[in-house]
């Protein structure tokens, strides 16, 4: 059963229509309750970090977050704002505090003398930097979809799964760190290759 | 016109690329197929499969047949190599052929196997020819759509869950390529199969005035029907290699399988098309079209496995192609377009860089069964001037 | 660098046979509506010829009960398609913004309602993100030879021109625009590159072109001349024997970013 975390922000149904299209048994969690039976948590998230964090925090998401996904291991997914959230702090309309899973912190993506656009919109090749079983049957460079302005800059270089780049940005694309794996791009919205890698998540054991 | 330099087919063939050395993209997969693939392997993997479903539900499986040559081969190979029991299913675009009815029949006692077939309303057919005529020049959607949907009910239906059809699309087209699994599914259907046009876009198209149930045969499935029959619906083709010339002079000695002579192709090649009597309206709307049809499909075939050489086959292309077809006549009664009017419609839809050049003197030769074909049901012109009047009004 | 996108445009309208069913028409400089086919269906086509992004704009909007229609068929659209949605027509308000989004669109699109009321260009960025507020733009010239705004599906003159109104957009938080030229809706005579590029250069927003497309060559121009981010089509695809696979492969061989 494939949780995905309600706090009121993001596009819930696209991710709940991809995993029900996949087959699988998924449900919305509007409460902490609602995550007992799950064996698969999904963070999605479209919108600022510092809202954010505040409805996971003011729905009690936090703590039932941590036990589920850092005491019981379950298998985790976060999606572009989901995934933002799990850095340490955001940047976005002030210093905000995330929940802090990664030793990370979200910037603004620099477009100073650029011609580069903010939010980066469309699809743009992702960049693996190792093979994992998340990428099977997905080669290097396949193109997802994505919309940020902001983005994850790590301090552990091992937990970068994939990066693309924007200009001479060198932009994190994909993090994990043992049962969390969070993609700044929408695998919900990528077609074919984004639900070939929701369907490689469900299978994923960490 | 710029054309693949090991074979005949030219730019405007769908889907066609061309690479460095100026070889098309079907050259290649026909070279990667008789090359890369592990054949050996794949047979196993096709025994495996039929493997699974064998004996578990009503039938073993059900193969999509026409009574041409490729679903005679198919049905013959999983007859007789695999000995399967199969539900063969057709769908009858209601302009097959004497000669093809008589095969069909004995191919079917020869192999024994239930035969399930279907016919749709000829109303609604002529509605739906005339209709794909005007908005995509190509009046056989109904053909393609039923062909691929149709049987896909019947398993369904009849809770049967693995379906096999004969040649993969990679040997013609470049939608697909053999380097990998091509599923029969709807994503191949709205890939090519249905010209971009769904039954409830046809629907819409025709104003909402033929009955939605008629649209069923030419729907596909919803995904979680088929999901739930668990179905498999993959290529013999993918699974063995595709020999057009060695596969119909297998069926032809074994089962007493007889060609037939085609409108404007030359006689050797009697196995192919010979299912359907608008197949010269059909090949000369493509020439119309795209500036090529179907001898110049036939000897690209030839020369991808070394039978022809290119010089000859454009000789037989020369003599062959761009002529008007007897059948014409009988394709303007039962869509009530007149010549002129087939004509504008067939140039409209010109894929560039061709241009069609007008038309030749000669005339195609009537073939034999000619006056066998049937011309009832012709559609009115009143009727038809109500499609005819929508599609200007759209140009 | 995000690639450049290819979006087929579905413009809806309710059936003229029956009311309760939004249709996909295709239109001739926003005239001549002609009814081409079912929104959801389509979808999956368009889908299944791998384009990047999908936009339903319902251009007859005559009441509030259509929105609720609209909503409804995104919702089914996105049971079975996966890429990003751009919905719009009708919509006025925040509660509008939120029912689409719930049902399934990523964007949103306004037109009428961002010049009447441009304060809800801001609420809604703030709200839900510019990210999901598109501004919508129609232009043509007049009779004295100059470009202006239009709204209302092209009835209404407003005082600006695309320029001026497209930077005010951007001023008030919107996240793209979407161009479209009245004048060559439908006519397959090609884009108005001019209009394209003079709005491209002058916003930092991504800019999506449409109106006119007839050739796969349209699309490269738009991208090529028109600097746009993304070309959108809707009579393209409708009437011909032409495969949007095909079109991408030739946009892509012509030596344009887009997906392959």
């Amino acid at each position: 059963m494939v949780g995905i975390v309600d706090y009121g922000m993001g596009n819930l149904l696209s991710v709940y229509n991809a995993f029900d299209y996949l087959g699988e048994d998924v449900k919305i969690c509007k409460v902490p309750e609602d995550f007992e039976d799950t064996d698969h948590i999904v963070i999605p998230g479209v919108g600022a970090f510092k809202d954010c964090i505040n409805l996971i925090s003011e729905n009690g998401f936090i703590d039932k977050l941590h036990e589920h996904v850092i005491n019981k291991g379950k298998p985790t997914l976060g999606i572009c704002l989901g995934m933002q959230v799990m850095a340490k702090k955001g940047y976005e309309f002030g210093v905000h505090d995330g929940l802090g899973w990664f030793d990370s912190e979200v910037k603004k993506i620099d477009v100073i003398n650029t011609d580069l656009k903010l939010p980066n919109i469309g699809w743009n090749e992702i960049n693996q930097t190792y093979d994992h079983p998340l990428f099977d049957g997905i080669s290097n460079m396949t193109d997802f979809y994505l919309v940020h302005s902001y983005f994850m800059q790590c301090n552990n270089q091992s937990d970068i799964l994939a990066t693309y780049q924007y200009g001479q940005n060198n932009i994190t694309a994909a993090v994990i760190k043992n049962n969390i794996f969070a993609t700044q791009f929408h695998p919900e919205k990528s077609q074919d290759s984004g639900l070939k890698l929701l369907s490689n998540f469900i299978k994923w054991n960490p | 016109m710029k054309k693949c330099k090991k074979c005949l087919l030219p730019e405007t063939h769908e889907s066609v690329t061309f690479d460095k050395e100026g070889v098309c993209s079907v050259c290649r997969q026909i070279e990667f197929k008789t090359t890369k693939i592990d054949w050996d392997k794949k047979k196993e993997d096709l025994k495996e499969l039929v493997e699974q479903y064998r004996g578990k539900y009503d039938y073993d499986c059900i193969v999509p047949f026409s009574g041409g040559k490729d679903s005679v081969w198919t049905l013959y190979y999983l007859v007789k190599e695999l000995k399967v029991k199969p539900l063969v299913v057709r769908f009858d675009h209601g302009f097959l052929r004497p000669n093809l009815n008589e095969n069909t029949t004995k191919v079917l006692r020869e192999l024994g196997c239930d035969f399930h077939t279907f016919t749709p309303n000829w109303k609604v057919v002529q509605k739906l020819m005339l209709q794909s005529f005007l908005e995509k020049g190509d009046f056989c959607w109904h053909c393609h759509t039923g062909i691929f949907s149709y049987p896909m009910h019947v398993a369904i239906r009849y809770n049967v869950p693995l379906i096999l059809w004969g040649e993969p699309s990679a040997e013609y087209t470049s939608y697909y390529s053999y380097d990998e699994v091509e599923e029969v599914d709807e994503k191949r259907f709205n890939r090519f199969v249905n010209l971009g046009i769904n039954a409830v876009d046809m629907a819409v198209r025709l104003g909402g005035t033929l009955d939605e149930r008629d649209f069923k045969p030419y729907t596909y499935p919803k995904l979680k029907d088929l999901r739930k029959l668990q179905y498999k619906s993959v290529c013999l083709g993918s699974y063995i290699p595709w020999d057009v010339k060695k596969n119909t002079k297998i069926i032809m000695d074994e089962l007493g399988w007889k060609g037939d002579v085609v409108e404007n192709v030359p006689g050797q090649y009697n196995y192919e098309k010979i299912e359907c009597y608008m197949q010269g309206v059909r090949d000369y709307i493509k020439y119309i079209k795209r500036g090529y049809t179907r001898p110049t499909h036939l000897a690209s075939i030839d020369i991808r496995h070394d039978r022809l050489n290119r010089e000859d086959g454009a000789k037989m292309v020369e003599e062959f192609e761009g002529k008007e077809p007897p059948s014409l006549e009988i394709f303007l009664e039962l869509t009530g377009l007149t010549k002129e009017e087939f004509y504008t419609i067939s140039e409209s839809h010109a894929i560039s860089p061709w241009k069609f050049k007008g038309i030749q003197a000669e005339l195609g030769a009537k073939l034999p069964d000619f006056k066998a074909w049937s011309r009832d049901g012709k559609m009115k012109r009143e009727d038809a001037e109500v499609q005819i009047d929508r599609w200007k009004k759209s140009k | 660098m995000s690639k450049l996108r290819l979006i087929p445009k579905l413009q809806l309208k309710p059936a003229s046979y029956n009311s309760n069913k939004l249709v996909l028409v295709v239109t001739k400089q926003f005239d001549n509506i002609i009814e081409i086919g079912d929104p959801v269906s389509q979808s999956k086509i368009f889908q299944d010829q791998v384009s990047d992004e999908l936009i339903f704009i319902n251009i007859d909007s005559k009441n509030r009960q259509e929105i609720s229609l609209l909503a409804k068929i995104i919702s089914e659209v996105s049971e079975e398609i996966f890429m990003p949605l751009t919905v719009g027509g009708g919509v006025t308000s925040i509660e509008d913004f939120r029912l689409l989004l719930n049902n399934g669109a990523d964007k949103i699109s306004i037109n009428s309602a961002a010049i009447s009321n441009p304060d809800l260009i801001r609420i809604a960025a703030e709200k839900f993100g510019s990210q999901c507020v598109v501004v919508s733009i129609d232009y043509k010239k007049d009779e004295n030879n100059k470009y202006f705004v239009y709204t209302n599906g092209g009835l209404n003159k407003t005082s600006y021109d695309p320029i001026e109104w497209a930077l005010i957009a951007q001023r008030y938080g919107a996240g793209e625009l979407l161009l479209t030229s009245i004048s060559h809706d439908g006519m397959k005579n090609g884009l108005d590159l001019y209009i394209t590029n003079e709005v491209s250069k002058a916003v930092n927003i991504p800019v999506i072109t449409s109106g006119g497309c007839g050739l796969a060559k349209d699309f490269s121009d738009g991208f090529k001349i028109g600097k746009a981010s993304a070309v959108a089509a809707g009579s393209f695809f409708a009437h011909r024997d032409q495969n949007f696979m095909q079109t991408r492969s030739q946009i892509y061989n012509s030596g344009v970013n887009i997906r392959k």
